[in-house]
Formats: C-alpha cells, sequence, structure tokens
C-alpha cells in the first residue's frame, strides 16, 4: 500500500512541470548565476583594473616605485586630461598621482609635516575589497621604497640599500591563508551550499499542492475510508520526497564540481571534505524541509495559500537566514536572527563541511536542530491531519 | 444488516447539529434512496457510514457490531462513490485504479482481476491510460464508480452519483446501479432527481434538518399520503369554487387547473357531485396520489435553503 501511494505521489511530480522547475530549475540556476555574478567579490581582480599614473615628481624613485607597481598591476592606460572625469565615471578604476616632493618626502624622518605626497583615487564604485587591497599594496611598495631610501642616507652605501630595505621588509615572515578543506573560499563554495538548502526546501511547494489538491477533490478522504492510517499517508509523501531532495543534492554538487567551470568559474571542490558528515546534515536539512511542507500543507486550505504561503516563508527564512546575503556581512543582531531560520542551520552544517572540513563534531548541533525542528513539524502535520478530517 | 440509531452530530463551530436523532434501517440487498434538500444532513450522514467522521451520539451498526469495529477489522465492507471526484487528475485512469487497489489492500492477481472488472463494468478500457482530468463529465462518473467497486463492498453509498451528467451517461450509470442491485450489493443512493429515486429504490429516506421526515417503501409512503385530484371547472365563479374546494380539503390554482388534496379519497366522487350541484361543469379531472417529489415538497416545505 506504502509503495502504491508513494508511486502516485512521484507519478503526480512527475507531471508537474512547474513543481519540477521549482524543485531542480531554479536552484541550479540560482547557483549558476549567483556563484558567476559574485566570483569577483569573494576574489577582487586587483590586477586588472584599470588605472592611469600622474607622475609630478619625476625622479628616479617616484620611477622606480611605477615600475615596480607595473610588475604587479600591468601598464597603465596613456594618460589623458580628462583621466579624473574617467575615474569618476568608472571607465577606469583608479589613478595613482605622485605629487612633485615625492622623492624629497622620502628622505624626511618625521613625515608630519610633509603633507600627501601620493594619492589613490579610485572609481566610485570600486568594491570595497578591491579599494583596502589595492591600498594596502600601495602602502606596502611605498614603505618599502622608504626603507632603502632611509638607510642608504644613514649608512652612505648606496650599494647596500637594496639587500637591507629587503631585510627591513617583514613580508617573508608572515603567511596569511584561510583554513579551508583544502580549498579557499570562492562564491561556488559559497553558493552551492546556500542554493542547495533553498533548493530543497522548495519541496514545500509541491508536497502543499498536490495535498490541497487531493483533500479538495476528496481523494484523501478516499483513501481514509479505505483505511490508510494518517501515517501511511504522511509516509508515503515524506518518502519519496527524501529520494527528491537527495536527487537535488546531487544535482547541485554536480553542477557545482563540472558546470561553473565550463562557464568560467571556478570548481566547487569536494576534496577531503567528510561526506558521512555531509550526508547527516543534508537528510537532516531535507527532514526539515519535508516536516515543514507537511504541516504547512496540512494548515492551508486552498491552492492559492499553498502556491503563495510556502514560497513566501521560504524566501523569508532564506532572507534572514544567510541565503541570499552571507551571515558574515550582517550586522550583529541580524546575525541572530538569522540563527532562528532553520536554512541557517542548514547552511552552516553544509559550510562547516565544504568549507571548513568539519566532521562529525561540528554538523551534529545543526543536524539536531534541524532533526528536532522536523519532529516538531511531523507532530503539528499529523495533528493538523487529523483535525481536518472531522 | 445496517441499523443507525438516534445518530446526532454537530461540526466544532456549527450553530445547529448537522444531523439531530436519526434513525433507520437498510436491510441487506436493499435500494434505499436518500432524499433532502441542500443542509439536509445528507452528506454528514454518509461521511458517517463511510467511516469519515466519528460517532458522536448515538450509535451505528452493522450486522450488530458497532460499525467503528466493523471498518477497524475490514473498512471496505462499506465503499462510498462521493459526489466530488475523489481521484487524481494527473494520474491515468489505470494508475487509479492501480492506487486505489493497493488502498483498498488488494494484491496480486486478485487485486488485477478486480480491476479489469471495474474497468470492464464501468465500459473504461478504451480510456485506461488516459489521464482522468482529460476525461469528460460522464467519463469521471463512471471511474469515480469503478474506484467505489474495486474492493466488492457489500454496500455501496453513492452521493448523487449523477450530476452533471448527460442523458446518456446518467442512464449508463443507473443501469449499472440496477446491476448491482441485481447482484445482490446495498445500495443507499442519494440524489435531487426524484424520477431517478422512484426508478430504482424500494425503499425512500427523507431527511430535513438533520431529522428523518419519513422513512418507508415508496408504495407505502406514496398511498399513506392524501390522495388528489386535479381538475378544471367552468360555470362556477372563482371565489365560491375556491370554498367549495376547500370544505374537500387543501385547494391551490396550478396552472389553469386547481389541484385539491383530499382529507379523505373516499370523498372524491362527492366533490364532483357538489360542483355539479353548484352549476359548475367539469371540464376534466385526474384522480390519483402524490409522485415523490409532491411528496418531498410537502414535507420539506417551498422555502428556498442555503
Amino acid at each position: 500500500m506504502l509503495l502504491a501511494l508513494m508511486k502516485k505521489e512521484l507519478l503526480a511530480l512527475s507531471r508537474d512541470l512547474h513543481g519540477l522547475a521549482a524543485l531542480f530549475l531554479m536552484p541550479i540556476l540560482f547557483i549558476v548565476i549567483m556563484s558567476l555574478a559574485l566570483k569577483d567579490v569573494y576574489n577582487p581582480p586587483v590586477k586588472t583594473i584599470s588605472y592611469v599614473v600622474e607622475d609630478h615628481d619625476g625622479t628616479e624613485l617616484s620611477h622606480t616605485l611605477l615600475t615596480q607597481w607595473e610588475k604587479r598591476h600591468g601598464k597603465p592606460l596613456d594618460h589623458a586630461d580628462n583621466w579624473r572625469e574617467s575615474v569618476q565615471n568608472g571607465t577606469v578604476g583608479y589613478a595613482l598621482i605622485i605629487e612633485p616632493g615625492f622623492t624629497m618626502a622620502l628622505f624626511e624622518q618625521n613625515l608630519d609635516e610633509q603633507g600627501v605626497q601620493l594619492r589613490l583615487l579610485t572609481d566610485p564604485g570600486m568594491e570595497s575589497a578591491a579599494f583596502s587591497a589595492i591600498r594596502a599594496e600601495l602602502l606596502m611598495l611605498a614603505s618599502e621604497l622608504r626603507g632603502q631610501v632611509l638607510l642608504s642616507s644613514v649608512r652612505g652605501a648606496q650599494q647596500a640599500a637594496g639587500n637591507t630595505a629587503t631585510a627591513l621588509s617583514a613580508e617573508k615572515l608572515i603567511e596569511a591563508e584561510r583554513l579551508s578543506a583544502g580549498t579557499r573560499p570562492t562564491s561556488v563554495q559559497q553558493n552551492v551550499p546556500a542554493w542547495l538548502v533553498f533548493g530543497m526546501f522548495f519541496v514545500v511547494a509541491s508536497i502543499a499542492g498536490l495535498f490541497v489538491e487531493e483533500r479538495q477533490c476528496g481523494a484523501l478522504a478516499r483513501l481514509a475510508t479505505l483505511g490508510v492510517s494518517t501515517r501511511t499517508m504522511i509516509l508515503s509523501k515524506a518518502l519519496p520526497y527524501l529520494g527528491i531532495n537527495a536527487i537535488q543534492s546531487a544535482l547541485m554538487l554536480a553542477v557545482g564540481v563540472w558546470v561553473i567551470p565550463l562557464l568560467g568559474g571556478e570548481a566547487l571542490s569536494l576534496t577531503k571534505i567528510h561526506w558521512g558528515s555531509l550526508l547527516l546534515i543534508l537528510l537532516s536539512v531535507s527532514l526539515a524541509a519535508i516536516g515543514m511542507a507537511l504541516a504547512l500543507a496540512s494548515l492551508v486550505r486552498t491552492h492559492a495559500q499553498a502556491a503563495a504561503v510556502g514560497p513566501i516563508i521560504n524566501v523569508v527564512m532564506a532572507a534572514i537566514g544567510g541565503i541570499m546575503v552571507p551571515k558574515f556581512v550582517m550586522p550583529d543582531f541580524m546575525q541572530r536572527i538569522a540563527e532562528l531560520s532553520p536554512m541557517n542551520w542548514g547552511l552552516e552544517g553544509v559550510l562547516a563541511v565544504l568549507l571548513r572540513g568539519g566532521r562529525w563534531a561540528e554538523v551534529w548541533l545543526p543536524a539536531a536542530k534541524l532533526g528536532g525542528f522536523a519532529l516538531l513539524m511531523f507532530i503539528i502535520a499529523a495533528l493538523l491531519f487529523r483535525r481536518r478530517e472531522v | 444488516m445496517l441499523a443507525i440509531r438516534d445518530l446526532a452530530f454537530r461540526y466544532p463551530q456549527g450553530e445547529t447539529p448537522a444531523l439531530a436523532g436519526v434513525s433507520f434501517e437498510i436491510q441487506r440487498g436493499e435500494v434505499v434512496g436518500l432524499l433532502g434538500p441542500n443542509g439536509a444532513g445528507k452528506t454528514t450522514l454518509i461521511a458517517h457510514l463511510a467511516g469519515a467522521l466519528p460517532v458522536q451520539q448515538g450509535e451505528i451498526t452493522l450486522d450488530g457490531q458497532p460499525l467503528a469495529r466493523v471498518r477497524q477489522n475490514n473498512p471496505t465492507r462499506i465503499a462510498i462513490a462521493p459526489q466530488e471526484y475523489a481521484f487524481y487528475p494527473m494520474l491515468s485512469v489505470r494508475e487509479n485504479l492501480d492506487c486505489f487497489a493497493a488502498a483498498a489492500a488488494l494484491k496480486g492477481a486478485h487485486k488485477q482481476q478486480r480491476i479489469e472488472a471495474c474497468l470492464a463494468f464501468a465500459q473504461l478500457e478504451r480510456y485506461v491510460t488516459t489521464r482522468a482530468e482529460r476525461l469528460s463529465g460522464g467519463l469521471k462518473r463512471r471511474l469515480n464508480l469503478a474506484i467505489a467497486l474495486l474492493p466488492k463492498p457489500e454496500m455501496l453509498l453513492l452521493d448523487e452519483p449523477t450530476v452533471g451528467v448527460d442523458p446518456q451517461s446518467r442512464a449508463f450509470l443507473l443501469d449499472a446501479v440496477r446491476a448491482l442491485a441485481r447482484e445482490g450489493t446495498t445500495l443507499l443512493y442519494t440524489s435531487h432527481y426524484m424520477e431517478e429515486i422512484e426508478s430504482i429504490a424500494s425503499r425512500v429516506v427523507i431527511i430535513d434538518g438533520g431529522k428523518v421526515l419519513c422513512a418507508g417503501t415508496l408504495e407505502d409512503l406514496l398511498r399513506e399520503r392524501a390522495p388528489q385530484v386535479r381538475l378544471a371547472v367552468e360555470g362556477i365563479p372563482e371565489d365560491k369554487l375556491k370554498s367549495l374546494l376547500a370544505s374537500f380539503g387543501q385547494a391551490e390554482i396550478i396552472g389553469s387547473d386547481w389541484q385539491v388534496t383530499l382529507t379523505s379519497a373516499r370523498s372524491a366522487p362527492q366533490l364532483l357531485n357538489t360542483l355539479e350541484e353548484a352549476g359548475g361543469k367539469v371540464l376534466y379531472a385526474s384522480f390519483g396520489r402524490r409522485n415523490l417529489e409532491q411528496l418531498f415538497m410537502a414535507l420539506t416545505r417551498r422555502s428556498l435553503r442555503d
């Protein structure tokens, strides 16, 4: 009996093109579009941003600075009188302006009275991470140059200056690395988990839609008169959608691994991840999504309610749960709100595995939260289901 | 076989009880017509018999056992063909039958045999692969009936099975009901079409306001009620004619005729004599019992229902 009812559920879904699109096409599109659109947010392309140079100093040292900058960022654009306007409207990324007193200032021990001698003017729309990266790099180059100049003037040993200046730099003492499962964070690594969780929760629309339809036409009541228990009816809906969520997960991960690179993005890395933990957290997300779908399906009365309420709740949960906007860019109070969203529990669990190399210890808490939520939803669904029969 | 005693039911938030002490019996193999205006309590009563509503007050027994216990052991002894198309529109005819046969705990070869038998009975063999949503109204009614027959129930509840179908499909469905009755299936048939009930039911139960207004064989119910005379008279002024007729019973004008519900069947000849003595000429007169519709209207009144 259970198998026949599960088959009915899958047949009904297979003939619902809108439902299939919402379950499979929509999250895939989100993954592809958002991964490509946000690629540069996670990896600012500072080396390829166009720039112009205004060297009013015109000395050997200012030339040295610009030569080193060219090595890192390529040649500047040809100089034009209207460069300021070009930077202002974004056709040129930034301008480096070296003032006439730049070289003199490098030799001064006290810089307080020298005023600004090196300016960085950027496109107003430049992303803040790129701005910070360029500014830091420029600061480092100028500092190195000043180190060379000061030491050479103290020792009078021009030849040794280069080596000493290099010795002054602490760059070689420092290594900065994001700890991860073997890959650095990219937009794909962030977006696949986010939209995968979002897509899994979209079973709400399909489950609720068919549920309302069969209740309205009397098919559910007919099944009840044939002796089909509430437990069997709920199971016959939950089990097929566990399978649907599994297919969704495999498909979304495959898109991240194989499709995104074909479109110019970076591939999703699954190396060194703990597959058991990933399966646990995905199963928890699936149960939570199906439980919520069944509770909602038992609550709504009409097709219009089913079509509207489910997606609205999903979008709100996604918006506050860090799916649409990463949690780390939210202010503190919003981050606390985000932690109330089951989608956030799922997202944090999947990110823990895919991004931070998490294992059982890192996923048990979000998995337990999702499991508790799922249990609560299943109980509500069963109670509402029985109440609606009267 | 099936006995309903003092059955009462009130829906949550219901201002008045949907059923207020309904009692009647249905014998094995009977075809019982259940009549009542909208809101009379027919669907609530059917839902009780189908096991879709719990008994709040009173009792329903099948062969002396409480119906709830009978249904626990074998939920398919009583089946229902509901008024709605209670099947899955996106599934084909066979897929629907497959699904509901499995839900009725039919298995293996027996399940296939029942599916084929029901397809044949409802003459749906040509449509097995057609999605239910693409069937005509008549075919949908036939599928609804076929699904109900899958477990081969002892008793079948038919809730307005001919609503919205063309005359051909209606005739087919009525023939099917008669065939089921011949095979010994007990039938409880609700309809607003009185002629359907008259043509297939051996007993009639009329309910309104959650109460049974009358129950009995069609013959008894129509015989028990006062006979009527329908006549056309000339030569007597209308006021005088009305007072003359009213002295024999309730008189009312139906079109150009007068209809008199006599207080006694034996007074018909006396009525005619009285009219002639008053100088009237009886152009024609028909004497007979009321039909079921007239009985129904008399019992349930003419006021419109919600």
